[in-house]
């Protein structure tokens, strides 16, 4: 099964340990689905992913990876 | 718990109360439950509205800035599912009730029917969207 990962977790703690709260006012979502994104039980939209990655300064696929599980 | 997945409890809680004190009502109202039932009717819109924004104002107050905000992605997704859902719910049962309106029941019958039908919908609308907003708690 395919799945999404992503860095938001690490990539928080390395600015400054921003909060779910912080980032999800940044980007106009909540915090649950901050929290939901980051624990990968949701994949955001491709609008969201970019603004995600536009809030830490990095390119899409530093932020979020692609999984195909054998 | 968000905003929204409280008052989807608020909903789920208080449309299961009030329409459980009509329908029993309704059921145990015997053969003049026609005249009765518009006025339980109404009185139970009525009731159902002023549950629903007193304990939806209360849920505002502690949390402000979620109830202005308006509904992000996912948020709109989980709403979409539910009232997928819903609908074939709606749709199951209007086909039931279609097929046992062929036994000629009393009008008021059908009506109370189709009621219970859409209030069960309805229901299911707010369980699945509490289903949904644990699930990706």
């Amino acid at each position: 099964m395919a799945t999404i990962r992503n860095e938001i977790r690490r990539l928080r703690f390395e600015h400054g340990e921003m909060t779910q709260q912080e980032l999800a006012e940044k980007i106009n979502v909540t915090r649950q689905t901050v929290n939901a994104i980051e624990l990968g039980k949701y994949s955001p939209s491709l609008e969201a992913a970019f603004r995600i990655a536009a809030v830490f300064g990095k390119p899409l696929e530093s932020v979020f990876h692609y999984c195909e599980d054998e | 718990m968000s905003f929204r997945e409280k008052t989807a409890w608020i909903s789920l809680i208080s449309m299961s109360a009030i329409y459980a004190i009509y329908f029993w009502s309704a059921i145990h109202s015997g053969p003049h439950f026609g005249t009765l039932h518009l006025g339980g009717l109404l009185e139970t819109v009525i009731a159902l509205v002023i549950v629903q924004v007193a304990l939806t104002i209360v849920v505002s107050i502690f949390s402000p800035k979620e109830a202005k905000a308006p509904r992000d992605e996912r948020e709109k997704l989980i709403d979409l599912k539910a009232t997928r859902t819903a609908y074939a719910g709606l749709a199951t049962g209007i086909a039931f009730a279609c097929f046992f309106g062929g036994f000629n029941p009393p009008i008021v019958f059908n009506a109370n029917a189709l009621l219970f039908i859409l209030v069960v919908s309805e229901i299911l609308r707010s369980a699945c969207q509490i289903i949904q907003y644990r699930r990706s708690a």
